[in-house]
């Protein structure tokens, strides 16, 4: 090896990138060259001093890093609304669409549509400047009668949804009621999840879990029946629970949610499961859930066939 | 990964990192979230170094992690994770790097009574490590490693960044960057060269 070459290679060299064979005609020529060496003693001290110099990530970064990804995680499944970079992860686990309009309030909003700009010309003139249509659905359900008179005007008979606040703690009766009913709203999975999320921390009341059990029987987007099998979790042992994971091994069409449902299922480990898991573990498609399956019952000691 | 107070202890404890990914697949948050925890302060510090800015590392961060998350279903395994996260990241870096340097093109450069000036010509935060002598020295060679880094192509840097401050080899970093090893050899050896020109004296 000649100097020229050597001096290319060294930086591989001191960063152990040479092949074997590389390496050792490199160090065999090291140890005869004064010049070859006292560059690779630059190097290696150069590589001291950068690492000295790496950019420190500030304390708390990570954990403000961490903490935001796992709120957008979550978000991902329980508000699509207010995140729109999230609408293909949401369509994963929105089973039916989203259908924020009812039929009855589409046909309203056509009508409305039409007359909007003589209902409310004066409202918001900078809307009207701007050109935008204010968005009437949060405000008119149903136009009932629309009349026109004989200067040209016409008079629009409509219901109006009026949009009212109310907050308060989460054991506040009225507030229970609202998330009850928002639980089962059709409508709007987002608000679905958002509700039982909030419920399920009042898990100990009784209609709150029925609700929950519920939701996890019938609802159909997959981020509810998750957000459900949560709440469940501390009445793993209830036997109507039990019931409901039992049916949930069976019928839900998704494997995260069987996924948990086997693993609270088996966690106290009853030998009545592992008859259970055996008849699923046949019937059972997806590989993951097969394998959750399969460890669940070795757990148990309970080698497959022998019940 | 999860809200509820209530997790099955150590259902995913003890799984593997193939298991880990399946688990993700199949939609388990607590899984995802061990899976992220492996590789996030590696990933944190790449970024920190290429951008050198915590807002710009932040983004990258949550922007990497989010993709994994929406295509995690989409890993077959055909390379290894950590490759196919750092295609993500790279790529993300790489996006990021060449809209800094447009933004530098356009309003760097500032007219002062004392001729032009750049005014993104500041240096990094320094160790805060009390002693006045190291510090001053430390912000020094963060200066010139700055200069350095900005004398670089993005290649060259992802190259050098990866090798000398995450440890990869080269031939990863080539998988990584969809380029072959002797093109990452060549990107480390002008990095490198670059580096020692200015930090010179300190060597
Ligand atoms: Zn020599």
């Amino acid at each position: 090896m000649n100097c020229e070459t050597a001096k290319q290679q060294l930086v591989l060299f001191v960063y152990g990138e040479l092949s074997f064979d590389e390496e050792e005609l490199m160090e065999q020529h090291l140890d005869g060259c004064a010049g070859c060496s006292a560059e690779r003693a630059r190097l290696e001290s150069l590589q001291e001093v950068l690492s000295q110099g790496e950019s420190e990530v500030p304390a708390g970064l990570l954990a403000r890093c961490r903490r935001d990804l796992a709120v957008q995680v979550a978000a991902a499944h329980a508000a699509p609304r207010r995140s729109l970079s999230l609408a293909a992860l949401w369509r994963d686990w929105v089973v039916n669409p989203p259908l924020w309009l009812r039929p009855v309030g589409a046909v309203a909003m056509l009508a409305l549509g039409f007359f909007a700009a003589r209902i409310v010309p004066g409202d918001s003139p900078a809307l009207a400047r701007m050109g935008v249509a204010q968005d009437p659905a949060p405000v008119f359900s149903r136009v009932r009668l629309v009349n026109p008179n004989d200067s040209g005007g016409v008079r629009v008979q409509y219901e109006e949804v009026r949009q009212r606040e109310m907050s308060g703690a989460l054991q506040d009766d009225h507030i229970r009621r609202l998330l009850l009913a928002a639980a089962v709203d059709q409508t709007d999975p987002g608000l679905r999840v958002e509700s039982i999320d909030l419920l399920k921390q009042h898990c100990s009341d009784d209609e709150v879990r029925r609700a929950l059990m519920n939701a996890l029987r019938t609802d159909s987007n997959s981020g509810v029946r998750l957000k459900a099998l949560e709440g469940l979790k501390p009445y793993a042992r209830d036997p109507e629970t039990r019931k409901v994971l039992a049916q949930v091994l069976l019928v839900d069409d998704n494997p995260g949610v069987r996924t948990q449902a086997i693993d609270m299922l088996v966690q106290n480990k009853e030998p009545e499961m592992a008859g259970v898991l055996q008849e699923l573990l046949p019937n059972e498609q997806n590989g993951y859930v097969r394998s959750r399956i399969q460890k669940a019952l070795n757990e148990m000691k309970a080698s497959a066939g022998t019940f | 990964m999860h809200t509820g107070s209530s997790r099955i202890a150590g259902s995913t404890l003890g799984m593997d990192e193939a298991e880990l990914i399946r688990a993700a697949q199949a939609g388990d948050h607590d899984a995802f979230e061990r899976l992220v925890r492996q590789y996030d302060q590696n990933v944190l510090r790449l970024a920190m170094n290429l951008l050198r800015s915590p807002e710009d590392a932040y983004d990258i961060y949550q922007e990497a992690f989010l993709r994994v998350f929406r295509n995690i279903n989409s890993f077959r395994f055909d390379c290894s994770f950590h490759t196919w996260l750092y295609r993500i990241v790279t790529n993300l870096c790489l996006d990021h790097l060449r809209k800094k340097k447009v933004r530098r093109t356009e309003s760097a450069v500032v007219e002062t009574p004392d001729g032009p000036m750049d005014r993104l010509d500041s240096v990094p935060e320094m160790r805060a490590d009390g002693d006045p002598q190291r510090t001053l020295l430390s912000r020094e060679l963060r200066g010139r490693i700055s200069e350095a880094l900005s004398g670089m192509t993005a290649r060259e840097r992802m190259v050098f960044e990866m090798r000398h401050y995450q440890g990869m080899r080269l031939r990863a970093i080539g998988d990584v960057l969809g380029t072959t090893e002797e093109a990452a050899k060549n990107c480390l050896f002008r990095a490198t060269q670059k580096m020692r020109s200015a930090l010179g004296d300190f060597v």
